[in-house]
């Protein structure tokens, strides 16, 4: 059996799972308050960032710090909880497949999932955009390839952060502790986006690069910007780290 | 020619001893019925074939197979139904052994197969948690048998099946070994299913091997023994009470 | 009285106690480690402690606070579902509502601990950066009684997302929508902030007597309407299964 097949296995698995409504309901709470307050959008001279630029980050930055790493961490049990409520995952184990690999395709799915809902802020970014132009006889579109670029940034940003939901969700047998530690990760990300350190904390790397963006499309801001190094070489060790304790520690419980 | 063969197979949880050093042997292509009181180790066995658990002494080898080194070619060759039914609830009972027949690398009509052997096909649409406790029994048997593997390991399989339930999956156990080529590693509590099912039996009390060979060998032993013969499940009873006096509160 | 004991006895070796003492081990950490990083920026400003302290940290404790409730609440149903524990509870003769009620005064006393560690951590800061104590302790008592009033509607609503959810990650998903909704949210619109998780950013410290009175009475009410609506779920799901 090839990889891709057994990738497609695991999204049967959480098949009729809803998940994509939360998504979408999320989606939608996410654009509206930005509907609803777009004359905001022209008293920005102060930051010296343009209507449309302005409306399009700050609705990314709502996003990356508490909407899109809250959406992994409910995923990671949703991913978590298919295989454990009927022993799912007793019965993979006794089958010829490599737990390693196993854990690998629900990782893929994780990430698969955080992509779709990436994908669906900015199809909710250019549905609101296209209202707010048509209501405020402004242009507030942005040109696609700006908004893909930073999309695949917000993705590429948040691997390592996904990384560290899952590896938590396989470690830690009690899903609430998981769960716990997860949410209780996410909301000091406010405070270590202004610290030195930053890069060594990966819940915070969503936020803090659409944050830098942010100063980016704002003349009159200064925000950090992150530097390659350390940041890059971080990410991946803490990335690869956390998929192989992932790896190391899945399906150990149910083969005590 | 034996087709599962153990050495001293242990395993201990810290001071408690789930099993203590057994010695089976499992011929191919016959019913061995692995019998023993709740408790007695059968499962822990089972599942240290499966690789579900590892054993602590001892060795074991499937189809001339060693654990650990051959896990993967094993658990290719075996079959299992362990412990209650594992299977996911959110999907429906043909979905379920879709993905089995999968990563098994098995053809399309291997679900219709495995379906219809158990008698779920008019059920196949249904989400398996909705499913009663007999049809999900028979969800876990169908995923074992899919494929038709050459070793079948089950677990007490007539566990809260109904008596109509119970004779048909009997009778479909006691089938396979000549319609499929098959061995069948199958454990119970109960002497009686044994005696219709198994061609040998072993019998497990406390983590000990007390007895292994066929229903006759068995007849002998309790004879020379001095233990009831009229009714096995007598003799089933006074070789684990016998076994319980020796060891006594140990 | 026997059930509240009953739900106590239920979460035993869940996780459930540590999760929200750990909450408030975090949620104490915020006003600390945010004192200890900044406070030279913070000291030239000449403003009273207490509302100081919380116009500077209550969002993100607030938010843990909800998150445990969350959390929790979502937990305490999940072990009603997850092994059908459910079903015996409905077969036996006890009112289907005394388990909710049961784990609501479960999760209300539950909720004081994480509070008292968090007015711990804010007391503790007065004294050691401010340098005032014993004078604060009725606006502090104030602050903390005004935080609990506000967070029953919330607990009352989260619990009701779980017993309506069997799947645990459905409560949990939905539970973190209401609150990033919250968020979202302008607090200086009564109306608005009236929502059962808006509520809790609310603070008393910086709020004058009328304000504060009429958010006691919305939650009063909230918390009411929250009440009637176990009770309507109760027969909703009655009439269904």
């Amino acid at each position: 059996m090839n990889y891709l097949s057994l990738v497609m296995i695991e999204f049967k698995k959480i098949k009729s799972s809803k998940v994509l409504y939360i998504f979408l309901i999320a989606t939608v709470i996410l654009w509206i308050p930005s509907i609803s307050n777009v004359h905001l959008n022209f008293t920005m001279e102060n930051q010296g960032i343009s209507p449309e630029n302005n409306f399009f980050i700050q609705g990314f930055m709502g996003m990356s710090w508490f909407m899109f790493p809250a959406s992994m961490v409910v995923g990671t049990v949703l991913v978590t909880q298919t295989e454990r409520a009927n022993k799912g995952i007793l019965k993979m184990l006794t089958l010829p497949i490599g737990r390693a690999k196993l854990c690998l395709a629900k990782f893929i799915v994780l990430l698969t999932l955080g992509a779709i809902k990436i994908f669906m802020a900015a199809c909710a970014y250019y549905m609101s955009a296209a209202l707010c132009s048509a209501t405020q006889n402004y242009n507030f579109i942005l040109p696609p390839f700006f908004v893909a670029k930073e999309i695949i940034l917000l993705f590429l940003s948040s691997i390592p952060m996904i990384a560290f939901f899952w590896a938590l969700s396989v470690c830690i047998q009690v899903p609430l502790f998981s769960v716990g530690i997860g949410f209780a990760s996410i909301v000091p990300s406010v405070f270590i986006i202004n610290t030195k350190v930053w890069f060594a904390y990966p819940m915070s790397y969503p936020f803090f690069l659409i944050t830098s963006e942010y100063g980016k499309l704002a003349k009159n801001l200064n925000t950090s910007q992150a530097e390659p190094i350390p940041f890059i070489p971080t990410a991946i060790f803490i990335t690869v780290l956390c998929i192989a304790i992932s790896c190391l520690c899945f399906g150990q419980d149910e083969r005590r | 020619m034996n087709i599962i063969e153990t050495k001293n197979l242990s395993k201990s949880y810290g001071d408690f001893t789930a099993v203590s050093g057994i010695n089976l042997h499992i011929p191919k292509g016959k019913v061995y019925g692995f019998l023993g009181p709740n408790g007695a180790g059968k499962s822990t066995t089972m599942k240290m074939f499966l690789g579900l658990t590892k054993p602590t002494g001892g060795s074991f080898t499937i189809n001339g197979k060693k654990y650990p080194e051959n896990r993967m070619e094993i658990l290719k060759e075996v079959g299992s139904f362990i412990e209650s039914p594992a299977f996911y609830g959110n999907l429906s009972g043909e979905e379920n052994l879709e993905i089995i027949s999968k990563i098994l690398g098995l053809s399309n009509s291997s679900v219709s197969e495995a379906l219809e052997i158990v008698g779920l096909t008019p059920f196949k649409k249904r989400l398996a948690k909705k499913y009663s406790l007999g049809m999900k029994q028979r969800l876990g048997l169908a995923s074992a048998f899919i494929g038709k593997p050459p070793i079948l390991i089950l677990d007490e399989p007539t566990n809260g099946l109904d008596p109509v339930g119970i004779h048909e999956i009997r009778s479909l156990i006691r089938s396979l070994p000549e319609k499929f080529h098959c061995t069948v590693f199958v454990s119970s509590h109960l002497l009686a299913e044994m005696e219709l099912l198994a061609d040998y039996i072993g019998i497990l009390n406390r983590g000990h091997l007390l007895f292994e060979g066929t229903l006759n060998d068995l007849k002998h032993m309790a004879l020379s023994k001095g233990y009831p013969t009229d009714h096995l499940e007598d003799t089933f009873l006074a070789l684990i009470d016998g076994d319980n006096q020796k060891r006594g509160a140990e | 009285m026997k059930s509240i004991f009953l739900e106590w006895k239920k979460i035993r070796r869940t996780g459930f106690f540590p999760l929200f003492l750990g909450g408030g081990i975090v949620a104490g950490a915020v006003p600390i480690i945010h004192m200890a990083v900044r406070s030279k920026v913070y000291l030239i400003e000449q403003t009273p402690p207490i509302p100081f302290l919380f116009y500077e940290n209550w969002q993100m404790m607030a938010m843990v606070n909800m998150l445990l409730v969350v959390t929790g609440s979502s937990l305490l149903y999940h072990l009603e579902y997850d092994h059908y524990a459910m079903e015996k509870w409905k077969s036996l003769p006890m009112r289907e509502s005394s388990i909710f009620f049961g784990k609501v005064i479960l999760t209300i006393s539950m909720s004081t601990l994480p509070l008292g560690m968090e007015a711990g951590a804010i007391a503790f800061c007065s004294y050691h950066w401010f340098e005032v104590g014993s004078s604060l302790l009725k606006e502090l008592w104030k602050s903390f009684a005004y935080a609990f009033l506000l967070m029953i509607p919330c607990i009352l609503l989260s619990l009701l997302l779980s017993e309506a959810c069997k799947n645990m990650w459905v409560s949990l998903g939905i539970g973190v929508i209401c609150l990033f909704t919250a968020t979202m949210l302008p607090t200086n619109n009564f109306l608005l902030s009236l929502f059962p998780f808006a509520t809790n950013f609310q603070m008393a410290a910086s709020m004058d007597r009328t304000k504060i009175i009429y958010y006691i009475y919305g939650s009063a009410l909230e918390s009411l309407i929250l009440v009637l609506a176990e009770f309507l779920l109760i027969k909703v799901r009655r009439s269904f299964t």
